[in-house]
């Protein structure tokens, strides 16, 4: 079917996107490590001697560091167990025959389409906040003392607004996925004496557990770059409590100017993100041969 | 599974699933009622649901104050103006891979998603200088630029994976029937793909309105979209709970109801294809 002539038309049209995905992906890493070598602070103009591996030893051995990682991996696990389990419960409970399905979807999907910063300060104000959040008018009422969520509990509480932003997503591709399942399979379990748990564990997660891999990995590659909800709710602290890699990098270039340690940093970022891409690509590899 | 179930027990997961639904859709549902209130209202306990004097005075304080308008055009111009871009350069990709594959169509296509996966921190320091350099920061051109760079992979993907669902055989019998490539991608194919590309529209216009990395980093007062402008309201003298709910629903009204409309292909497209 392919004549040499629609070959080279085709390769015509790819190649605007693929030089374009190149430029803009070797120009910037090519740059981020050479930078990384170099002692190049925006406050210090002048030279920018080669120090080799020295903004590598600074960053990883920076207490910083350490605490950014584990804050890191707190979030990112974090909001995926969160998103997970409740996404299986409510997409098990969304799969039902329901009065206004349709409304009731809608409702649940919104928090996805709210952009970042409104949800970060509309959870850290009108919710959060000790004396005139909801929370705190909620204990009072109930005779608790308010408690302080962002500056007590960083950490959860930026867990906690990041897992309502995900938690749609994963709804909405779980009961995707909930949904292309043969009902006639169920039905014959059930006749066959299963009942509702064995047939959730045997049939339902079975059938779940690619959409639930997607789940992860997909938003794996994006909770490690959480940025906004982080800059506009605690700015990272108190101290790093809640800083994780990717804000910590910012705060090195950005609010320290140091862009020789923040290059190193983001060499770092990218050789962690990375890992975890080459396990979704795999998995959207294969689909694609299917 | 839509199994006739009883009317007693469909009752109670009805209810159920409302109760959740409601509490989940609660901080959007209040914001927009707090942008309807008095600051005076909009901190008072016992709060007020809806028995509270309706205004909409933040709504004109707010443009009045900050020139709402200006932000919500930057925001327009930057996710319309990127996506619009980013189709130009990925439809002759997306038709070109899904209809004369060769042996490298799947290398370039991981390929181009891999690059969806560099984290943005990893490259925000030269990004910076560069557009420092290059009088590029801080303007709507720049911000235009890196979205529609970073959106460029999901787009194509999206469409060739609509692409793909077209029957070549359609080709082929336009092609018989003696249409040139241009007739047979002007009258066979758009039609066909047109339901795709409008998806791909909706999707990457959503993702791009709240997109909120490099619009922080890379804008000031000037070329600020909506995200960034929102996020002005973290400071202190910010705190009016009700102009920031005021703020923050004109910021995100208008993505929520395009957002509705393109729930089917959220999943198709954030998932590249491997949820259906």
């Amino acid at each position: 079917m392919a004549t040499q002539h629609s070959r080279s038309a085709a390769r015509l049209m790819i190649s605007p996107a693929v030089i374009l995905l190149l430029g803009w992906m070797l120009i910037p890493l090519a740059l981020t490590l050479y930078f990384s070598f170099l002692r190049y602070n925006l406050l210090m103009p002048g030279t920018n001697p080669f120090v080799g591996l020295e903004n590598y030893s600074y960053f990883l051995s920076d207490p910083a560091f350490t605490a950014a990682m584990v804050n890191t991996l707190l979030l990112v696990g974090g909001v995926l167990v969160i998103t997970v389990v409740g996404g299986i419960l409510l997409a098990l409970l969304l799969d039902q025959d329901i009065w206004g399905q349709g409304v009731v979807r809608i409702l649940v999907i919104a928090p996805f389409f709210v952009m970042p910063t409104v949800s970060a300060l509309v959870w850290k104000n009108m919710f959060m906040n000790p004396v005139n959040g909801l929370f705190a008018h909620l204990a009072e009422f109930l005779g608790l003392s308010a408690f302080d969520f962002l500056s007590q509990a960083p950490l959860a509480s930026i867990i906690g607004i990041v897992s309502w932003q995900w938690l749609p997503f994963a709804t909405l591709i779980l009961l995707t996925a909930m949904q292309s399942l043969d009902s006639e399979q169920l039905e014959a379990a059930e006749m066959d004496g299963a009942g509702p748990l064995s047939r959730f564990w045997f049939i339902m997660l079975p059938h779940l557990a690619r959409a639930i891999t997607v789940v992860v990995l997909i938003q794996t590659i994006f909770l490690l770059s959480v940025f906004a909800e982080i800059l506009v709710t605690t700015n990272g602290g108190p101290g790093t409590a809640s800083t994780n890699l990717t804000y910590l990098v910012y705060a090195e270039s950005l609010l320290r100017f140091d862009v020789g340690t923040g290059s190193a940093g983001g060499v770092v970022a990218i050789i962690l993100a990375n890992i975890v891409a080459i396990f979704l690509m795999r998995m959207i590899g294969k689909n694609l041969d299917a | 599974m839509a199994r006739a179930a009883s009317p007693r027990r469909r009752a109670a997961i009805s209810v159920l699933a409302w109760i959740v639904a409601l509490l989940i859709f609660f901080p959007i549902l209040w914001t927009v009622l707090t942008s309807f209130k008095t600051e005076a209202e909009a901190v008072a306990d016992p709060p007020s649901f809806v028995a509270f004097d309706w205004t909409l005075e933040n709504y004109f304080v707010v443009q009045e104050r900050s020139d709402y308008f200006r932000h919500f055009w930057n925001s327009v111009v930057i996710s319309i103006g990127s996506t619009i871009i980013g189709l130009a350069i990925a439809v002759p990709a997306a038709w070109a891979m899904a209809f004369v594959p060769g042996k490298q169509t799947k290398n370039v296509l991981m390929w181009m998603l891999s690059t969806k996966m560099l984290p943005p921190v990893g490259v925000l320091v030269p990004i910076y200088l560069i557009f420092r350099d290059v009088g590029l920061l801080d303007t709507r051109v720049g911000l235009v630029i890196v979205l529609t760079l970073i959106n460029l992979p999901i787009i194509v993907w999206m469409l060739y994976t609509y692409f793909r669902e077209i029957p070549g055989d359609i080709l082929e019998a336009a092609r018989m029937d003696g249409a040139n490539l241009r007739s047979e991608v002007l009258y066979v194919l758009l039609p066909m793909a047109l339901p795709g590309i409008a998806s791909t529209f909706l999707l990457n216009v959503i993702l791009a309105w709240n997109e909120a990395f490099w619009t922080l980093n890379l804008t000031a007062a000037n070329s600020a979209p909506l995200t960034a402008f929102i996020a002005s309201y973290s400071s202190p003298e910010g705190l009016f709970y009700a102009k920031l709910s005021a703020a923050s629903t004109m910021a995100i009204a208008p993505i929520l109801i395009l957002g509705w409309f393109s729930q089917k292909q959220l999943v198709r497209g954030l998932t590249f294809g491997a949820v259906k």
